[in-house]
This record gives structure tokens, C-alpha cells and sequence, in this order.
């Protein structure tokens, strides 16, 4: 809803940032509940390999994702910045593990651009938009594509 | 017409007629061996009676068309003008199917189809030739109410509000003039089922107008006194014109009962405010009083029962599940505070939630006979199809279990019924040949054992052959030769059990297309049951399926592996004991350890924990067993296995928390929970942990 908004008219669209593997990458603020800080992650046996684990949310367990092994990035140890963003679409509520959260910027329409063919495939199907500020390139990510049902059954037939 | 399922009084009268005809499936198979049971008749007359009522409140012509022929051929059955027939119940029956499909189009929003004209000529062709039959054209609501004349004329009037299509009916009305006193007595009797079914209806329409006392108090009271229906009745103008009518004409023949006065005059207050106020409401009342064939045994439950949304029941199952989980968190707490105070609060905290616990799950709780209502009927169709005589008995069908689990049962259960009418019970030349009685018997009984409840279906047929079964499981390569040799009678009975096992050579349409038995296991599993097979050659085969009453909390036996928590559902475990490196043994690759002088196979849980860590080294895994360890047996089908776990931690009531969509389905796993401390540990599923993983570990 939000996206179509951002595209069509003038509507400022909210993005939350966070950080993997040096690039810096938005969500729709909209799609996210909220932020949690590095907890025990319950690793579960026979899992996707993408999948971390389970975490206890408030009595409510939640998956949490791999997002660097979802954009094809090296895994590394996770660290006092590592966050937790607990996103939600129409079918399910999940985490996403990302190296560090940083703010939440406003962006207007016109300073989206689609998706140039950039990084590797991996990444660049979970990709919404760019918006590129000085030096800055923000990567817009479409969470509903993160986490679509086709997307997770292909992965988990593998 | 579009059909407006979200609207509260279509909702009532879905709920309402499903209740109805469920009922009704379970009366008709009954008819058929009491076809002369007045009361019988009547309740099944009383049913349709109520649908046709609801359905033309509604403008749902396809179904009044059905409901109203079937129950004139009711009225016929119950005035003794026509008898039962089992080519009559068949044409029933396919009625009652029609009006089934009908309301299952109604749930999905859909109007219903058109009921098949055959089926409707088929009803009107045996009214028709009851009518010459009993040769007394009387539409016998007319012929019950009279007695004198001008009570007829009056009725007559009420029958037009009651029916449109009545003019059939005004014709033989007024011809049960010439019928006169003789069937008076007769008359006066279904006048009183006549008069309850008319306080049913009108009972519905006294809760729907507020006023919800007194038309029950009436009702308790009996139907034969005039004055009670007096009371609860001045305030309509129209019932007062028509009882002064009535009073005013009607005295003069003597012979005249209580109850045919009351009759009439409860009749235009019942059907008449139908078409102007939302009053064809159908309500609980009027639905139990209907299911049962005594309407006066219908207790006064409609008015302190509430009907709520299973949704809704389960969120306060969810919530109480929540409840339970801060309970075992503080309870571990307690432990380590140590505070006297704090300990109390705490001890009355956990009597207050299992006391909370117990009674929130007593409100989900649904009797038996919701599933086993369907089977007389079921077994009936089965047993006319396969050619053969059937008894079906049923027993416990009071047994309360867990609505979920009702749901979840039926079909299970459904399949097992099937497979017993069609491979356990033989036909009767079969049965006579072996010197048993040429109709077959088949029980089906619940039960509460303690915290969960035993099924059993048991058959007398020809029982199971292992010998056949050992054959067939070579055959189809399940299982080679050697292996086959060495199952005991049991084992090969749960060999049926198997994916790809069907016995019966030919395929029919009843059951044999070998999808079934594994299903149902599996099924069964899920619930967190059971299922046991015993049979002996020419006895019976009978099956013993246990399941929990209730799916919504279930006890675990917690157990840690590698540090972490892990649960396993105590249902399928039976034992406990220190693991002894010394007792085992090395079998075919698979070590084992001596129980009472029975090799175990082990499986080793931390293998399969391995996965985890992505540290996959055979060499390490076999390699590094702690010390001490401890085995828990579990049952799986028969066979006792070992799972070797670090250590027991103990029992502990948890909440299943299902796997968020993209773990859904992972071998080993049923859940997850979340412990006392707080953290998570993931329940473990041993049947599909055994099977995916049981060759590794």
C-alpha cells in the first residue's frame, strides 16, 4: 500500500535503515513492529539454512532469518549492534537478523529509481527501489517479496 | 436471492438446521427398525417441519420444495396412512442428502441447487399413493385439530398463513370434514405434538421478542389446559379475535379435549407474527426439543445457555495457555526466591489457574455423539451397498471431549467404521457358513480413562489373517522375508498401518485404495494419540485409539539435549533409566540395549541435534557420549525405542506454539513451547523424527 502511495503520488514514504555487510538498506516503516535487541535464538534442527532459529517474543514465537545468507552475504558473529527487526505481512510475522539499525528517514517519491541490475541475484529479487543521497545509496527493500510464501517454499524445497 | 451467511438469523438458521439434521440422519436409520415409533415419527416430521419453516422464512424455495414434501409424507408415516418402507427411506434419505448439499451451498455463500426433480416426484409419488392408501384424503393437520366444524374452518385459515402452497391441503381440509368424530381420539394425540412443535416455534419467537418466560412456563405446564394459553397470549389482538371465536363456538361439542382448544389458538400466534417479524428464528429450545422425540423433555437449557463462537473460546483457550506458562515461569521463580509470602501467592496462583484451566476447557467440550451421530447412518448406507446385515451398537456417546478433537476425529474415525463394514464383517452367507449369526456387529464406544479418552471400534467379522499379512508386506516390499518372519501377530496387525498397504485385492468403492490406515495413523498422531489393533481369525478385529482430552495443553516430559530444552509429549512415553554403556550392544548397525531381556534399539538425540550447529563429524558425534546419559522409552506403534537424551528434567504442562509458515512442517518437530525460565524448547515428534532421521542418529 505504502509502495503504490510512494509511486504514485506525492506522498512521503517512511523507511527504517539498517545495515548488512556495509550497505545500507530501508524497510518500509510501515511493514515493521518493531526492533528488538540480539536475544537467544533457538536454533531449530532440520530448518531451511536460511533460518536462525525461533525466538521467544512476548509468548509468542517468531522465526528469525539469516537476511545476509538471504542477500547472499558471508555470515558473520553477531555483535552488541546486531538487531532483530520483526517485520509483518499479511501472512506471517518474522525477524530479520541485520548487523545494526539506524534510523528512520523520509523519502520522497521522486527519489526512488528502480532497481539498477546491481549486486548479485540473490539480492536483487528482494530488491524494491534505490535512492541514492550524495554518496549514500539506500536500497529499498520489498518485505512482502522477503517474505512471500512462493519465496520460502522454493527455498524450503531445496 | 444472494444469501447473506454473516446475517445473524441466517447464522441461527444454519446452526440451528445443521443441528436438526444431524438428528435427523441418526432418526431415520432408527426408523427403519421401528418404522411404527409415533414419537420417532413425529420427531422426524417435527424436524423437517422446523427446516421448511426457517427456509421459507428466508425465501429458500429450493429447500422448502424438499423439506415440504418430505414432510408431508411424514404426516402421512405418522397418521398411520402410509407405512415404512425401506424403497421410502431410500427416497428419504436421498432427501435428507439433497437438503445436506443444499445447506453446505448455503455455508459457502451460494444458493442452494434446485433439489433433482426425480426425487421430488419420487416424494410426491409416495404421498400421493399414501393418500389412496389410507384413503382418508386428510392433510392431517386438518384431520387432527377437528372435531367440529367450525374449528375446521378456522384451522383452515391458518393452514393458508401457515403454507402457501396449501391448496392441496384446503381441498382434503375440508374433506376431513366427512371424516368427522372417528379419528377424533387419534387426532387429539397429534394435535399435542402438533401444539409442542407449534410452542417450539413459538418459543422462538418469544426469545426473539424479549420476552422469553413465559412461553416456556406454558410449555412445562403441559399442553392440555386452555387457560395457559391465555396468559402469555392477550397482548395480541388477533389471538384475542380468535379465541373468543373459538371459546364463543367452540364449547358446544363436548367431546372436545383441552387440547385441541389450545391448539388452534397457539397456532395463529406461532405462525402468524412468522412473516411480519424476523420470529422464524430458530433458538436452542427449539432445536433440542426438536432432537429429542419427547418435546416435553425439553428442559429450559435455551434460556441459561449463551451460543459463542468457538473463535472466541479458543482466545480464552489461548489466553488460559498464556496464564499457564506465567504460572510455571513464577513457580521456578518461587524456587529460587525462597520467600514464604511469595511461595503462597504462587501455590494459590497454581490452584486458580489448573481450576481455571479445567473449566475453560469444560466449556469447550462437545459430546461424542457429535461424530457418532453419523454413523447409524453410515454403517446403514455401507452395509445396503456391500450386501450385508450390520448392527451397529454405540456407547459413551455422552463422553465430553475437546470440540477440536471431535472435529479432528471424525474422519479418522469415519475411515475406521468403513474398513470394518467392508473387510471385518463378512456377508451373511459368509457368517452362516461359519456358524455366525448372519448380521454382523459392530460396536463403537467411548470413554474417559483419566486424562484421556478411549475409543474403541470392535467388529465380530473374520478378523485379521497374519500369515496374509506377513505375505502381502513381502509382496509389496516393505519388508523382506526374514524381517516379515520375525513379527509376532501384533506387529503384523499393525502392519495395516503402513503407507502403500492395502490387503483387499479388489479395490472398491468403500475403502482398499491403501491411502487410508497410514493416514488415519498419522491423524491419530497428530492428535498426540494412539491406535492399537488386536484381532483374532473368525472373532473380530477390534481398535483401541486413546487421545488426550484436550489439544490445546499438553504434557511434556522435558528433557535437555546439548544445554537446550526439548519436549516430549508424555503420551508415548513409558519409561526411564540411566543409560549403561555396558548393557549395550551393537545390532545391525544400530546399537541396542537389553530391557528385560528385549533389545531396544537407542537413538541418540544429539546426532540428530548435530544438524544444528552445522558441525556434521560423524566420527565426533558417535564418538563423544557423555558419561551419563538417560534413555527415555517412548512407544512407537508397537515397538519400544530408547531415545537418549542428556538428562530428564521432568514433567511439565506446556503450550504448543506452532512453528511460524516457513518451519511448518519439519520432520521431528511438533512445535515449539516456551518454558518456565522463558526460553524456548521445541517439542519433539517422534514418529516423524524416527523416519526422517532415524537412520542417522
Amino acid at each position: 500500500m505504502a509502495e503504490k502511495e510512494s509511486k504514485g503520488g506525492a506522498e512521503v514514504s517512511q523507511w527504517v535503515t539498517f545495515s548488512l555487510a556495509d550497505e545500507t538498506y530501508g524497510i518500509d516503516v510501515m511493514r515493521v513492529q518493531e526492533v528488538l535487541p540480539m536475544t537467544e535464538i533457538a536454533p531449530v534442527p532440520g530448518a531451511p539454512p536460511y533460518v536462525l532459529g525461533i525466538i521467544n517474543l512476548r509468548g509468542n514465537v517468531v522465526t528469525v532469518i539469516d537476511t545476509r545468507m538471504r542477500f547472499g552475504l558471508e555470515s558473520r558473529e553477531t555483535d552488541s549492534a546486531s538487531r532483530i527487526v520483526v517485520i509483518e505481512t499479511a501472512q506471517q510475522v518474522a525477524g530479520i537478523l541485520v548487523d545494526s539499525v539506524a534510523e528512520v528517514i523520509n523519502v520522497n517519491p521522486e527519489e526512488i529509481d528502480t532497481a539498477p541490475n546491481v549486486g548479485n541475484e540473490e539480492s536483487s529479487r528482494y530488491i524494491y527501489g534505490v535512492v541514492s543521497r550524495g554518496d549514500e545509496l539506500l536500497i529499498l527493500v520489498e518485505v512482502n517479496k522477503l517474505l512471500t510464501k512462493e519465496e520460502w517454499q522454493e527455498v524450503a524445497s531445496m | 436471492m444472494g444469501i447473506d451467511t454473516e446475517d445473524d438469523i441466517v447464522q441461527d438458521f444454519l446452526v440451528e438446521s445443521r443441528e436438526i439434521l444431524e438428528a435427523l440422519g441418526g432418526q431415520l436409520v432408527e426408523l427403519e427398525q421401528r418404522g411404527d415409533d409415533r414419537d420417532l415419527l413425529n420427531a422426524v416430521f417435527r424436524g423437517f417441519h422446523t427446516i421448511k419453516g426457517g427456509a421459507g422464512f428466508l425465501s429458500l424455495d429450493a429447500l422448502v420444495s424438499v423439506c415440504h414434501r418430505t414432510e408431508d409424507l411424514f404426516n402421512l408415516l405418522r397418521n398411520g396412512e402410509r407405512t415404512v418402507t425401506p424403497e421410502l427411506m431410500d427416497h428419504v434419505l436421498r432427501a435428507l442428502d439433497v437438503v445436506n448439499d443444499q445447506f453446505d451451498s448455503l455455508e459457502a455463500g451460494r444458493e442452494p441447487p434446485e433439489a433433482p426433480p426425480d426425487l421430488l416426484a419420487a416424494l410426491e409419488q409416495l404421498i400421493e399413493s399414501g393418500q389412496v392408501q389410507g384413503e382418508a384424503p386428510a392433510a392431517a393437520e386438518a384431520a387432527q385439530a377437528n372435531g367440529d366444524e367450525i374449528t375446521d374452518d378456522e384451522f383452515e385459515q391458518l393452514l393458508d398463513a401457515l403454507d402457501e402452497t396449501a391448496d392441496g391441503k384446503k381441498a382434503s381440509a375440508a374433506s376431513a370434514n366427512t371424516v368427522g368424530d372417528g379419528e377424533q381420539s387419534d387426532g387429539d394425540e397429534i394435535t399435542e405434538d402438533e401444539f409442542e412443535s407449534l410452542l417450539d416455534q413459538l418459543h422462538g419467537k418469544g426469545q426473539h421478542s424479549g420476552k422469553p418466560d413465559k412461553p416456556l412456563a406454558d410449555k412445562q405446564a403441559s399442553p392440555p389446559s386452555s387457560s395457559q394459553a391465555d396468559d402469555d397470549l392477550i397482548s395480541e389482538d388477533e389471538f384475542d379475535q380468535l379465541l373468543d371465536q373459538l371459546h364463543g363456538e367452540g364449547k358446544g361439542p363436548a367431546t372436545r379435549k383441552p387440547a385441541a382448544d389450545s391448539k388452534p389458538a397457539a397456532a395463529p400466534r406461532g405462525e402468524k407474527p412468522a412473516p411480519s417479524a424476523p420470529a422464524a428464528k430458530p433458538t436452542a429450545a427449539a432445536g433440542s426439543a426438536n432432537a429429542e422425540p419427547e418435546a416435553d423433555k425439553a428442559s429450559p437449557k435455551g434460556e441459561t445457555s449463551v451460543r459463542v463462537d468457538t473463535a472466541k473460546l479458543d482466545d480464552i483457550m489461548n489466553l488460559v495457555g498464556e496464564l499457564v506458562l506465567v504460572r510455571n515461569r513464577l513457580s521456578t521463580l518461587r524456587a529460587q526466591l525462597d520467600d514464604e509470602r511469595m511461595g503462597v501467592a504462587v501455590g494459590d496462583l497454581e490452584l486458580v489457574t489448573s481450576d481455571l484451566q479445567a473449566a475453560v476447557m469444560q466449556t469447550r467440550m462437545q459430546p461424542i455423539r457429535k461424530v457418532f451421530g453419523r454413523f447409524p447412518r453410515l454403517v446403514r448406507d455401507l452395509a445396503r451397498s456391500l450386501g450385508k446385515d450390520i448392527e451397529l451398537e454405540l456407547r459413551g456417546e455422552d463422553t465430553d471431549l475437546d470440540k477440536n478433537l471431535v472435529e479432528a476425529l471424525a474422519d479418522p474415525l469415519i475411515h475406521l467404521v468403513r474398513n470394518s463394514c467392508d473387510h471385518g464383517v463378512e456377508t451373511p452367507e459368509e457368517r452362516r457358513a461359519a456358524g455366525k449369526p448372519a448380521t454382523g456387529k459392530l460396536m463403537l464406544s467411548a470413554e474417559q480413562e483419566g486424562d484421556h479418552i478411549l475409543l474403541v471400534i470392535a467388529d465380530d467379522g473374520k478378523g485379521m489373517d497374519p500369515e496374509m499379512l506377513r505375505r502381502k508386506v513381502i509382496e509389496k516390499g516393505i519388508m523382506d522375508a526374514e524381517s516379515a518372519a520375525r513379527l509376532d501377530d501384533k506387529d503384523c496387525f499393525n502392519l495395516i498401518f503402513q503407507p502403500g498397504f492395502s490387503t483387499k485385492d479388489q479395490i472398491s468403492d468403500v475403502s482398499g485404495r491403501g491411502v487410508g490406515m497410514d493416514v488415519v495413523k498419522t491423524r491419530i498422531s497428530q492428535l498426540n494419540g494412539t491406535i492399537d489393533i488386536d484381532s483374532t481369525m473368525g472373532v473380530g478385529t477390534t481398535l483401541r485409539i486413546k487421545v488426550p482430552l484436550t489439544l490445546a495443553i499438553l504434557p511434556t516430559l522435558m528433557v535437555t539435549l546439548d544445554g537446550r530444552k526439548f519436549a516430549v509429549p508424555m503420551s508415548v512415553v513409558s519409561e526411564i533409566f540411566e543409560l549403561d554403556m555396558e548393557h549395550t550392544k551393537v545390532v545391525d548397525g544400530r546399537r541396542v540395549v537389553m530391557v528385560r531381556k528385549k533389545a531396544m534399539p537407542l537413538f541418540f538425540l544429539d546426532r540428530w541435534i548435530q544438524r544444528i550447529k552445522g558441525t556434521l563429524s560423524e566420527g565426533a558425534a558417535s564418538g563423544a557420549t557423555p558419561a551419563e546419559q538417560q534413555v527415555v522409552t517412548v512407544v512407537l506403534g508397537n515397538q519400544p525405542i530408547g531415545l537418549v537424551v542428556d538428562e530428564v528434567l521432568g514433567l511439565e504442562e506446556v503450550v504448543i506454539k506452532p512453528l511460524g509458515a516457513m518451519l511448518q512442517g519439519l520432520p521431528g518437530l511438533a512445535g515449539s513451547t516456551i518454558t518456565g525460565d522463558g526460553r524456548i524448547a521445541l517439542i519433539i515428534d517422534i514418529p516423524s523424527l524416527v523416519k526422517s532421521y532415524g537412520s542417522t542418529m
